[in-house]
């Protein structure tokens, strides 16, 4: 007789691949499908999963850290890996806090947490402007950009760059292969070979972490030289971890997350109007945003027990998709969700997470958000996109962004920033 | 059960207030958690554990 084991029983079996071009050209719809009919779906793809669309699941999974585990284990040897927050699990690559349990995760955000709270965010807006006027100021003169190469990819990266202590003209090097990464379908034979680009990152953050161990300065990479965790020093393996996250987490999202705000400002001008004569609304329109294009749009956990949530059975061992960007479309938590509303409120989304894995750099998002959208209303306030020159990534399975988006405006006077 | 949090600590991040809004609220001046009551209610305990691992800056404590 067959022994058949709890993947054969599942109630709502589907047919579910979030790394394909279908899924990008159709989430909004996947989703809707899967909330209203299958909202505790199964899928057989990559070992098989369970995919979470509503919101008050996504939350209870979230919340359940005791239970369902963020944990990956890296095989160097074999070059293999299990758990983690993505499915499939990608390569030797692990990112702390995020892919921590408890007692890891808790001593590395109390290490860290500090440096990126609303009040260090804050003193960090300067620097963030003045980066901002100076990319307005390369393109302002000759009337077209592209806003992400020229801008959206540039802030963050630029940002990141300073708050580590990485000298700022090496920021494209640190930047594009995280940026391709996201964007390569995991399937596609170029996707190994950008994620060897990250080699050129991590011999970058070794060279510069024992330079801040002769010589410390005042910055994100001297509290990894420096700094001790439980009474300890970091290893050199967390010190990699640690950056990894923080530059993968931080620097293509919000670049996302502004690019999508772009366009859809290009294509509603009465909106954007509404922006520029109430600047106040910006906070709101952020949050909105996020909500609406959830740039990062699923991460997964494992079930380390047998357990329940809302009455939905998850054995040991099998894995959970969050569809955050299901949850931030579910009607039960939010009137008309397939539409924009720059002034809602509340806005009770998962964009950035929940439990105790929400997003560490929150507030350093909505900062650079603020700062590249608020830039550009003020100095390129007619821009248009050319349309027939939109290209979205092929793969939105890491991040829901864009590679390239041309746009054309009246020209204007640089104002004389300096990125320095 | 008592609950405290650590308003040094706290950043406003509203996971408790999704965990327990029964108990936890965020004022509107600064945004950070608090509670009106320190004393939990039998019927909230589980919530409010609930909450505590879902703080990502650990500032919730029970006692
Ligand atoms: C709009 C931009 C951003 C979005 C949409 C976003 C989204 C998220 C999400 C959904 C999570 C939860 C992960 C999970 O559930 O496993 C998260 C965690 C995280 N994010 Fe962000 N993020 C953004 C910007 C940033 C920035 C600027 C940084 C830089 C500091 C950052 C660093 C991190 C880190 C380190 C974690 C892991 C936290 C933990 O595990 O405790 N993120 N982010
Ligand atoms: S979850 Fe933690 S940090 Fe966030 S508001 Fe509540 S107590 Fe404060």
């Amino acid at each position: 007789m067959t022994e058949f084991s709890s993947k054969d029983a599942k109630a709502c079996p589907v047919h579910f691949d979030h790394h394909t071009v279908d899924h990008t050209k159709q989430w909004p719809e996947t989703y809707r499908k899967l909330r209203e009919e299958c909202p505790r779906a199964w899928t057989d793809n990559y070992d098989g999963f369970w995919v979470a669309t509503r919101l008050s699941d996504i939350v209870g999974v979230a919340q359940q850290s005791d239970a369902f585990s963020a944990h990956k284990e890296v095989d160097f040897e074999n070059g293999t890996s299990t758990g983690g927050v993505t499915i499939p699990p990608a390569g030797t690559t692990r990112g702390i806090p995020n892919e921590a349990d408890n007692p890891e995760w808790e001593g590395i955000r109390r290490f860290i947490n500090r440096r990126f709270a609303p009040r260090a965010i804050e003193e960090r807006r300067a620097k963030a402007k003045q980066f901002t006027a100076a990319l307005v100021d390369m393109v302002i003169e000759t009337g077209e950009c592209d806003f992400v190469d020229d801008l959206t990819s540039a802030l963050p990266a630029l940002v990141t760059m300073e708050i580590f202590g990485f000298p700022l003209d090496e920021w494209r090097k640190f930047a594009d292969p995280f940026h391709t990464m996201v964007f390569t379908p995991i399937h596609d034979p170029a996707f190994a070979e950008t994620v060897r680009g990250l080699d050129y990152f991590r011999e970058r953050v070794d060279e510069e972490i024992a330079k801040r161990r002769i010589e410390p300065k005042d910055d994100f990479l001297t509290l990894l030289a420096t700094g001790e965790i439980n009474g300890e020093p970091l290893t050199w393996q967390q010190i990699r971890d640690l950056s990894f996250n923080i530059l993968a987490g931080g620097v293509d999202t919000t670049t996302a997350l502004a690019s999508n705000a772009l366009i859809w400002l290009g294509r509603n001008p009465g909106e954007r109007q509404r922006l520029i004569d109430d600047p106040d609304l910006m906070p709101f329109a952020c949050e909105e945003f996020i909500r609406f294009y959830s740039p990062i749009g699923a991460l997964s956990r494992t079930a380390i027990k047998d357990t329940e949530v809302d009455g939905w059975t998850i054995r040991k061992g099998e894995r959970v998709l969050m569809a955050y960007a299901g949850g931030n479309r579910d009607p039960e938590a939010f009137e008309d969700p397939e539409q924009v509303k720059i002034d809602r409120f509340p806005n009770k989304h998962v964009g950035f997470g929940a439990g105790m894995h929400r997003c560490l750099g929150s507030f350093l998002a909505r900062m650079m958000f603020q700062e590249m959208i608020g830039e550009v209303l003020r100095r390129l306030p007619d821009y248009t996109i050319d349309e027939d020159g939109l290209r979205q990534y092929p793969s939105i399975s890491g991040v829901n962004g864009w590679i390239s988006i041309p746009a054309h405006f009246t020209p204007g006077a640089k104002v004389g920033a300096v990125i320095e | 059960m008592k609950v405290r949090i650590d308003a040094d600590l706290c950043q406003g991040h509203a996971m408790c207030a999704l965990a327990c809004p029964e108990l936890f609220q965020l004022s509107d001046e600064d945004g950070h958690a608090y509670v009106e009551d320190e004393n939990v209610p039998p019927e909230y305990e589980a919530a409010v554990e609930r909450a505590v691992r879902s703080c990502p800056e650990g500032a919730i404590q029970t006692s």
